[in-house]
């Protein structure tokens, strides 16, 4: 994207945003409520992230001057954006603008790859959108050094595992998955991804049940928003790919992680046919244990083009 | 003070160690990685021998050669890497000035050894591993030395950490250190611990004595063009004899050298007193040199009988492999060369166990193996994929590969050299066994060769390997989180080993068809996969949802 489209963007996402907000034009599925719990914005992947979050009140309500924010993208594999398997890194670029807009002395951006770390963080080109914010803050953790036992109080299956330290220093956490199917826990979304901030994986496969372990290491890495990349949507073949892509534009925002990996669920094509977010096991069991509402139906959307 | 001797052999360390480290960390350099390597005159003639090959990049080596037949032994005292660091050891530990004849006789020991490999060689069996100088060396450094340095840095690191961090030195705080882990890492410190603990004996008790490629320099260094000469301001005093580190002076008589055993290191010139000597173009004789360590027909033949028979039993071993392929050739069940690796037998007769491979293998799979393809099969490389996966991008064993025994690839030949197949094991399987949602092996398939599908009475989908897609890289087995042996093992079955050709000719030839990129970026779903049946894994059927 060049600068001048960047900025016919932005002034699109401004008027609509007024439009929106003095009452002329009331987005279809706008409900008149005073929160907005779900935004939805379709654009470009710069544009549309910062409507999105604008729409829940811009970052200044999740990052005060002074923070220190963790960003958790999915950068695990090796493929370029086109591929779905990561999230874009204009996406992930925008939200850590928005942070420093917003004040905060710290910005990381933090995954534990499966594949090579270098690779991983080349490939993805997500270090490269990053570098002219700061050269320090795109990193994979790998090394055991860098997490740190931690108590899952409220598990019922996973009552203990090893967190990225840097993130339980942080402030704020905000989940900035792409959309993507997974061939276990059925989609990869903002629940998902928090398995890669911790740091035996494999653990929530072999000894306790993945779903019910996804929901326990969500109770601890319960992230203050969440952003959903789903301008590309892997929809077959996930986590990896390479799988059916669908150019989808869209980006969806919540303070809620269970709301907007619901929302997702249920506005994407999987594997051709459409679902519930309830059938996806993690979802509705992190509905049932309160940790957010997976009754999108019930939750104020709003929902803009740009 | 520092010679120009010393400056000289710091500088060939160094340059050594620094290939070592760019192969290590996958760099381009200019010179090629594997160049000392093929300095070894031993190492390389014999692997010439035993592989029945000449390529041209075994020129080095041969110059080597030349330059000892008019110089003397050059190599040993100013480039040797092995030489160097026996010098800084013997330096470190201590070593003896005392004088024992006797030691003289040990001498003998390298032609022995160099005859012993000779005769294996021509059998056509490589036994240089055992001794060849630069093939112990690299090891040396590259599985042992490295590694633990790169432990102690990540071990300095983590202490550091808190005030890293406090300084806000992000770099330094994030900073990860790839700290690889070999086998066979404590017969290398055994033996390099003995090599170090010789110096007691005398100063480079290897060169002196055991260090084939020394041999084969001293056999065309009995008389170099370049020599040291004595004039008749000679004393007797018998101080050079006394200082020589290779005892290459005769003590009773110090005008008589040994010029084979001499490598030129000139201490003896700045120890005499009397300047009487020389390093020079000998225009006369001035003394009768007689040799007083001779090695016998007798003895060349012998030893070389040893080795061709030593080098036969071990043709007649249960794992070797000569012959055809066939029934009743018993190849090793679980070893995985590779991708590239010549065919069993020319690879080992190839393979100098240098050990450059494993210590350039990004991911750290490639590892010595001991006994598992018999004794022949000693030291060579195998892919431990339970350690981790072998990138289907990366092509580096090939290309440090001093003598070919792992082809250097291209692109597009490495994604197809098939290394072998993966076999589910599926009791042991997760979603086979325990029905338990996990689709790992799946997910990080690069090949998309594992598939997933519905079994009756199973809720979960289970993985199937799709054989002809599969191409043996061990992300499935690294990742399976099943404990201990994984659930998925990739088995040398079905592993392209060619000496020459395409492998993408012959893989295509055989049915495969093995591809790590998809056919365009916003691709149509990947042939193969059935979703007729309005199967999407991971989801749960209707009913739930609606609760």
């Amino acid at each position: 994207m060049n600068r001048r489209e960047f900025l016919r963007y932005q002034a699109k996402g401004i008027l609509w945003m007024i439009a929106g907000g003095s009452g002329i034009l009331l987005p279809k599925r706008l409900i008149a409520a005073p929160v907005t719990d779900i935004a939805v914005v379709k654009g470009a992947p710069t544009a549309a992230t910062r409507a999105a979050v604008d729409l829940l009140g811009g970052m200044k309500q999740f990052v005060k001057p002074g923070d220190r924010v963790v960003i958790k993208p999915n950068m695990s594999f090796p493929a370029p954006p086109e591929r779905a398997s990561n999230t874009h890194p204009e996406v992930i670029r925008e939200l850590a603008v928005m942070c420093k807009e917003a004040g905060a002395a710290k910005i990381l951006v933090l995954d534990h790859t499966l594949a090579r770390e270098e690779l991983c963080l080349e490939k993805s080109g997500i270090r490269k959108a990053c570098n002219p914010i700061s050269k320090k803050m795109v990193f994979a953790l790998s090394d055991e050094r860098f997490y740190k036992t931690t108590d899952i109080p409220k598990g019922m299956s996973m009552t203990s595992t090893d967190i990225m330290k840097e993130v339980l220093k942080s402030n704020v956490l905000i989940a900035a998955p792409v959309a993507k199917s997974h061939s276990s826990a059925g989609v990869s979304l903002s629940m998902k991804g928090m398995m890669g901030l911790n740091y035996d994986r494999s653990v929530m496969h072999r000894r306790y049940d993945l779903h019910t372990s996804i929901v326990d290491l969500c109770t601890v890495l319960k992230a203050d928003l969440t952003v959903i990349d789903g301008t590309r949507v892997l929809s077959t073949n996930g986590p990896r790919g390479p799988g059916k892509v669908l150019k989808e534009d869209t980006v969806i925002a919540s303070k809620d992680m269970v709301a907007a990996d619901a929302y997702a669920v249920s506005i994407f094509e999987w594997y051709g046919k459409r679902f519930k977010p309830g059938q996806i096991r993690h979802i509705r069991e992190a509905h049932k244990r309160g940790l957010g509402r997976m009754d999108v139906e019930n939750l104020n959307v709003k929902a803009i083009d740009l | 003070m520092i010679t120009f001797r010393r400056t000289i052999q710091i500088i060939s360390l160094i340059l050594f160690l620094t290939l070592l480290a760019s192969a290590i960390s996958s760099a381009i350099t200019p010179t090629p990685l594997d160049l000392f390597l093929l300095l070894d005159p031993a190492l390389i003639a014999l692997t010439a021998i035993s592989g029945r090959i000449f390529s041209v990049a075994f020129i080095p080596a041969l110059l080597v050669l030349l330059i000892t037949f008019f110089f003397g032994r050059i190599f040993c005292g100013y480039i040797c890497p092995m030489g160097t660091t026996l010098d800084g050891t013997d330096k470190l530990f201590g070593t003896t000035r005392k004088r024992k004849p006797e030691a003289g006789k040990l001498r003998l020991l390298k032609y022995i050894i160099l005859f012993f490999l000779l005769g294996a060689s021509l059998v056509g069996v490589s036994f240089v591993f055992v001794a060849a100088p630069l093939s112990l060396i690299t090891r040396f450094y590259g599985l042992l030395v490295h590694p633990v340095l790169a432990f102690l840095s990540n071990e300095i690191l983590s202490r550091v950490q808190p005030l890293t961090e406090w300084l806000d030195m992000d770099t330094l705080v994030f900073m990860r250190i790839a700290t690889p882990r070999f086998a066979t890492q404590l017969f290398i410190l055994a033996f390099f611990g003995a090599l170090f603990f010789l110096a007691k004996v005398s100063p480079r008790f290897w060169c002196r004595n055991l260090c084939p490629s020394g041999a084969l320099m001293a056999l065309l260094s009995k008389k170099p063009l370049i020599r040291r000469r004595v004039s008749d301001d000679c004393t007797d005093c018998g101080r050079c004899a006394s200082s020589c580190p290779m005892s290459a002076i005769m003590a009773e008589n110090p005008r008589v050298t040994l010029h084979e055993e001499c490598i030129v290191c000139r201490t003896c010139q700045n120890t005499c007193p009397e300047n009487a000597i020389s390093f020079d173009r000998v225009r006369m004789e001035q003394v009768s040199e007689k040799q007083r360590f001779s090695f016998t027909r007798r003895q060349f033949i012998v030893s070389g009988l040893f080795g061709a028979a030593t080098a036969t039993v071990g043709l007649t071993g249960l794992n070797s492999l000569h012959g055809k392929p066939g029934p009743g050739q018993v190849a090793p069940k679980g070893l995985i060369r590779p991708p590239g690796t010549l065919p069993e037998m020319d690879f080992l007769a190839r393979c100098s166990r240098c050990g450059e491979c494993m210590a350039a293998c990004p991911t750290n799979t490639l590892q010595p193996i001991w006994l598992d393809a018999g004794f022949m099969g000693l030291f060579s490389p195998g892919l431990n994929l339970r350690r981790c996966y072998c990138s289907p991008e990366c092509r580096m064993c090939g290309e440090v590969c001093p003598t070919d025994a792992i082809r250097s690839l291209s692109k597009d030949e490495r994604i197809w050299a098939k290394t072998g197949t993966a076999v589910i094991f599926r009791r042991k399987c997760l979603a086979w066994e325990q029905q338990k949602s996990c689709m790992v092996c799946d997910e990080v398939c690069p090949y998309k060769a594992v598939e997933f599908r519905k079994e009756p009475g199973n809720p979960v989908p289970v993985p199937q390997v799709r054989e002809e897609k599969c191409a043996g890289c061990g992300y499935c087995e690294h990742f399976c989180p099943v404990q201990n042996q994984s659930a998925i093992v990739v088995t040398p079955m079905g592993a392209l080993r060619m000496s020459e050709g395409s492998y993408i000719a012959q893989g295509k030839s055989e049915g495969l068809n093995l591809s790590i990129t998809p056919k365009s970026g916003y691709g149509p779903q990947p042939e193969g996969r059935d979703w007729g049946k309005g199967f999407a894994p991971g989801f749960e059927g209707d009913e739930s949802g609606s609760e």
